[in-house]
């Protein structure tokens, strides 16, 4: 029955427009990393530019691929807590706000495989979305003609942004929970940006690496200098974060009172 | 079909439901009348596992309801307070997601459809549905799996008149036909008067009454409604002079005798005689819908 639960939470993406927009959305990430490289092709342009100029000089030194990769693995670490915050928000929070959530829990089906099925979703949606932060990071590249181009550098590149989209994955089932507990998308997207902020602040002290939030932005490198490696510590913390938050998912689908 | 043993939810100081012994048997058209916040969305939602009760224990088709049940569920078709679907999704995708966590076979959403007239609107998406066609989506997705026990809760809402009595005969022919145990939900009386094998009545979470729809008809009351000038004096004359005992003074002027019904012209006489200006006398056989007034502390 798992397999027919996760078949119908795939069909009701059907039509959804929000997934071409959370596309559209994860598209301006490369985009905006090739606006920077092409301002750093020509630094008369950054000073023409004013802030924009100086903050793509301040952001990389120099207009190629080592540059250009670290700035798609800092999208994707911002990108992981908003967007798949919004991904997860809506997977969950849609079946309150549409009022069909009483709809699942009266089936011969246990209750715990849709939070099961829902997060098999969002994790495939994220994946989805991060191939499409790296594709189009490679068109806008060539397009750029970056120099300093290797295949073991975009392999490593590759890895590297699909770890911190992982990591960043890892904490949507706590979001998940706060749709389910906030009966909507309000409460988890709030919940997002409060966390985002949190963690780039977090990220600056010396606590960041045991704070949930910080340890992916410390990891991708927009929260203070980069973590090249993740501390066991930190990987021991988003794992009990996940296990903790699909655990409260699944208990909230199973046990709360449904009274929408 | 469903029992229910001193079933009670509290939120908080708030007692939706108290101590409720419910009795339906199989093949009946139970329903389940009381005002709006009566508490029978939330006794609903309890027969379903939605909400856990505070005490009391749930049975459906033999199964104690509880967080772990769901076998059962699969001979049990529900609708619960609004309609809803998603969207997005056209009537026929909606009703395929309830086909395949069902278990259904495929032919299944095309008899949904046609059973409530959907087939027309098969590939609209189920946001541009209108209320009444929305409703018939949530019955549908009731019926999809055939269930052995239905329960419904205000399945009339939305419908307009015609809508109305097309489930209305749905539901029969189901119960007739198929041997489908109905409970439903209601607060007009009307609604469930030509339909209703019998009746529970509940009111702020406590069951009134439960009986069967021929002996609530016995129970309402015939009375005369009499208008009459000085209707003090004249209810003191009727007592004294014919012995009449159950009367009532209206708040907006006149009277119900009660125990009087069959005995207008003697009344007429009798207050005539004593110089009263009669300017009405009717005779009233109280409607079921004043008798579920009355019942639920209203004014009838």
């Amino acid at each position: 029955m798992l397999g027919q639960v996760i078949a119908t939470e795939f069909l009701k993406l059907r039509r959804a427009k929000i997934t071409w927009l959370t596309a559209l959305g994860i598209a301006i990430g490369p985009l905006f990393g090739g606006l920077f490289m092409w301002i750093l092709q020509e630094p008369g342009r950054a000073e023409r530019l004013g802030l924009i100029g100086q903050k793509a000089q301040f952001l990389g030194q120099a207009a190629d691929w080592p540059t250009y990769f670290a700035l798609l693995a800092q999208m994707t670490g911002i990108v992981s807590v908003v967007l798949f915050s919004l991904v997860t928000a809506y997977v969950f929070g849609r079946e309150y706000s549409d009022g069909t959530a009483k709809n699942m829990l009266a089936l011969p089906v246990t209750r715990a495989w849709f939070p099961v099925a829902k997060l098999l979703v969002v994790l495939v949606w994220c994946g989805l979305l991060t191939v499409v932060i790296i594709t189009v990071g490679f068109l806008v590249g060539a397009a750029l003609k970056l120099p300093g181009f290797s295949v073991t550098l975009a392999a490593a590149s590759v890895g590297e942004i699909l770890l911190v989209a992982l990591l960043g994955y890892l904490l949507m089932p706590v979001v998940a929970w706060i749709a389910a507990l906030g009966r909507g998308y309000l409460a988890p997207l709030g919940f997002a940006l409060l966390t985002l902020l949190l963690g780039m602040g977090l990220g600056a002290t010396g606590w960041g690496k045991w704070f949930p939030w910080s340890i992916v932005p410390l990891f991708a490198g927009i929260a203070g200098p980069r973590t090249e490696t993740l501390a066991s510590g930190s990987l021991v913390v988003l794992a009990l974060t996940c296990a903790a938050g699909v655990a409260a998912t699944i208990w909230l689908f199973t046990y709360a009172d449904n009274n929408q | 079909m469903i029992s229910t043993a001193g079933l009670t939810k509290h939120y908080g100081e708030v007692q939706a439901v108290d101590g409720l012994d419910l009795h339906v048997r199989r093949g009946e058209i139970y329903a389940f009348l009381g005002r709006n916040g009566a508490g029978k969305t939330t006794t609903i939602r309890m027969l379903l596992g939605l909400v856990r009760p505070t005490s009391g224990r749930v049975t459906v088709l033999g199964t104690d309801i509880a967080p772990g049940a769901t076998a059962v569920f699969s001979r049990v078709g529900y609708l619960v307070e609004a309609a809803a679907a998603y969207p997005d999704l056209t009537v026929r995708e909606n009703l395929d997601l309830q086909r395949r966590l069902t278990g259904a076979g495929r032919e299944a959403v095309g008899e949904a459809m046609d059973l409530l007239g959907l087939s027309g609107s098969a590939d609209r998406r189920a946001g541009q549905l209108s209320l009444g066609n929305k409703q018939r989506l949530s019955l549908a997705r009731a019926l999809l799996h055939r269930p052995d026990l239905l329960i419904l809760d205000e399945p009339a809402n939305g419908l307009d008149p015609a809508g109305i009595i097309e489930v209305r005969r749905l539901l029969r022919r189901l119960v007739d036909e198929s041997g489908v145990t109905v409970f439903m939900s209601s607060h007009i009386l009307a609604e469930v008067a030509h339909l209703a094998d019998r009746i529970g009545i509940v009111h702020e979470g406590r069951l009134l009454q439960e009986l069967d729809f021929d002996e609530l008809r016995a129970r309402t009351r015939a009375y005369l409604d009499i208008g009459v000038s000085e209707p003090d004096r004249a209810a003191g004359l009727l007592r004294e002079q014919l012995g009449l005992d159950l009367i009532e003074r209206r708040p907006e002027g006149g009277l119900r005798v009660f125990d009087g019904s069959d005995r207008g012209p003697e009344i007429a006489r009798a207050l005539i005689s004593a110089g009263l200006d009669l300017t009405r006398l009717v005779p009233v056989q109280e409607d079921l819908e004043s008798y579920f007034i009355r019942m639920t502390g209203g004014e009838s």
